[in-house]
């Protein structure tokens, strides 16, 4: 594992524990929703961190392969959160709106940290 | 407020950020940006939070030129506990004839022919025996020691017994020096 890829799982791991905190702290404070929310996206997160290990294993040591595959996924799995976003929005499913808009939030964000890894390190 | 309303509105109110959102109305109306700056959330939570009150009849929108102004449903929050408590139900009514099946299952097992058989020994029993007993007594009327004895002497032998726990129980009342009784009224 090259330093880019340890930074940036490192990043990961700590949005999941970040997430995954605020989440016990809302509910404690009698946010159960929003505490279920950070809850999505800790999912998220962790989602994207298997993925960065199956890229590491289908591509090896081959940087920009890896890079690629990882951009890739990122693309591909959220295309039907997009879907179901739009869908909900239409038919003004306001609490399934939010849920997948916080997903594509937190993949956008993620696919922005990728790019800034792999720039800053390049 | 039905009994289904009333559920979605306790539900929806246990949550804190719901009940802060419920508190800032209640001061003024206000559009969904504003709430969400006064409360540090996001515009976007905000909004999830105000359709889960407007579901629950909490809040109700208006527009407002650009804007989706938001007011408390004031009407509703003027609805007193007890009003919702009191409210019939299905359950209510199941939970009615549920009860009117036991008494009858009481009353069955300790009268025979119009006698009681014994003083049942426990005191939920015995209370539906009593009742029975005070259908025997007018409302509005005064009675002797004597005259109660016999009414009760027409169900039970123990009319002693009968007519304490009848008083014990409210259904009879006795006045101060014990001479006088009546029956008295349920609530």
């Amino acid at each position: 594992m090259n330093e880019q890829q340890r930074k940036f799982e490192s990043y990961l791991d700590e949005q999941i524990a970040a997430c995954k905190q605020r989440s016990k702290l809302l509910a404690e404070d009698d946010r159960t929703d929003e505490g279920n929310f950070e809850k999505v996206r800790a999912n998220v997160y962790e989602i994207f961190k298997t993925i960065l290990s199956v890229a590491e294993r289908v591509c090896g040591t081959d940087d920009l392969a890896k890079r690629s595959f990882f951009l890739q996924k990122a693309e591909q799995i959220p295309a039907s959160w997009a879907a179901s976003y739009e869908k909900a929005r239409q038919n003004g499913d306001v609490e399934k709106t939010h849920i997948e808009r916080m997903k594509l939030d937190t993949i956008q964000e993620i696919k922005d940290m990728c790019t800034q890894i792999w720039e800053e390190t390049t | 407020m039905t009994e289904a309303e009333a559920i979605s509105l306790f539900k929806c109110l246990a949550d804190k950020s719901r009940l802060q959102i419920l508190k800032s109305l209640a001061v003024e109306d206000m559009y969904v940006e504003r709430l969400a700056e006064r409360l540090g959330l996001t515009a976007s939570t905000v909004s999830f939070h105000l359709k889960k009150l407007s579901d629950a009849g909490a809040v109700t929108a208006c527009k407002d030129q650009y804007y989706m102004m938001y007011s408390l449903n004031k009407e509703m929050f003027q609805t007193s506990i007890l009003d919702i408590l009191k409210q019939e139900s299905d359950e209510a009514q199941q939970q009615a004839q549920r009860d009117a099946d036991y008494q009858k299952r009481v009353i069955d097992a300790f009268f025979e022919y119009g006698r009681l058989k014994s003083i049942p020994a426990q005191r939920k029993k015995e209370r539906i025996v009593l009742e029975v007993i005070a259908e025997a007594f007018d409302f509005d009327r005064m009675y002797s020691e004597r005259e109660v004895n016999i009414i009760i002497a027409d169900f039970h032998d123990d009319f002693c017994t009968i007519r304490r726990d009848m008083v014990g129980e409210g259904l009879l009342g006795r006045s101060g020096n014990g001479m006088e009784y009546w029956r008295m009224k349920n609530d």
